[in-house]
């Protein structure tokens, strides 16, 4: 994917990083998570833009705005990924390669967490490696082969 | 320590669609590479039989730095695994080949996930690629 661009998004309460439940999520703010990805994604010759919203809507806005302009989106959807069913149609819709990621071990926590709405319809998902969860994302969309694996 | 489960020997004979085609032994392959760059070194192993792991896992403890595992179908029920995962004293990193969340319901869920530090899965071989990586990095947070 070299020469593409990737959409990092950010859902909602991430704009708190490192501010909030410093314990699960680790200190470093959005800002400098997005900072080790904007080096990764130098290192890897591809360009990213970044977003976040706390508004459900804004973000299935925003995944609209990525059709026919983005290559690959990186997300980590916070609360929403566990039942929002717009997002999760929002991704499947404009049939852009995208990876789940997460801070924390999603399935260490609440069982209302263990379950993604949107995890059929990505690529694959990262979890547990902290700010570093961003960064594996952005190099698992360079696969050669970017498809979902489907039974 | 790169421990792959059940069936798993049978990569690039047994359904190329799910898990894409080249073997096991071309993923180790890459992993050995991989692993040389990050100057790490890995011993890669796969064992069809349940309690072959979990004899396996117990020489982790001081011998290994860390463990990444493709459980295979044996992440969906096997509680002796998830024991054996949780009483190490070194991180485990849970990998799939195929997006086990886009595949029938009873692969959703994973009884080792929670004893792991993180879950990677989908990204055909390269999730192994990957698990190799976070590991490497849990040293530098």
């Amino acid at each position: 994917m070299p020469g593409k661009r990737v959409a990092v998004i950010h859902g909602p309460n991430l704009n708190l990083l490192g501010r909030r439940e410093i314990g699960i999520y680790g200190g470093k703010t959005m800002e400098q998570i997005n900072e080790e990805v904007r080096r990764e994604a130098e290192k890897l010759h591809v360009e990213v833009e970044f977003f976040q919203s706390n508004s459900e809507g804004g973000l299935v806005d925003y995944i609209h705005s990525c059709l026919g302009r983005v290559d690959g989106i990186v997300i980590n959807a916070g609360a929403y990924t566990h039942y929002s069913v717009a997002l999760r149609d929002a991704i499947s819709g404009v049939k852009i390669p995208t990876v789940e990621v997460h801070i924390s071990n999603i399935y260490k926590r609440e069982p209302f967490r263990h379950v993604s709405l949107i995890a059929p319809v990505c690529v694959g998902q990262v979890c547990g490696f902290g700010s570093h969860s961003y960064v594996l994302g952005l190099r698992a969309l360079m696969e050669e082969r970017i498809e979902p694996w489907l039974p | 320590m790169v421990i792959s489960g059940p069936n798993l020997n049978l990569l690039g004979t047994r359904k190329v669609s799910i898990y894409g085609e080249g073997s096991l032994e071309d993923i180790h392959e890459g992993l050995r590479k991989r692993a040389a760059e990050l100057g790490v070194e890995v011993e890669c192993f796969q064992f069809n039989s349940e309690g072959a792991i979990i004899d396996k896992l117990q020489e982790a403890t001081g011998k290994y730095a860390g463990v990444i595992i493709n459980a295979g179908a044996l992440a969906h029920y096997s509680y002796a695994l998830r024991s054996a995962i949780g009483s190490m004293l070194v991180p485990c990193v849970e990998v799939f080949i195929s997006n086990v969340h886009a595949r029938e319901e009873f692969r959703h869920k994973s009884v080792i996930a929670p004893v792991c530090v993180g879950v990677i899965g989908g990204f055909g071989k390269k999730s192994y690629i990957l698990a190799l990586e976070a590991l490497v990095n849990l040293g530098n947070p």
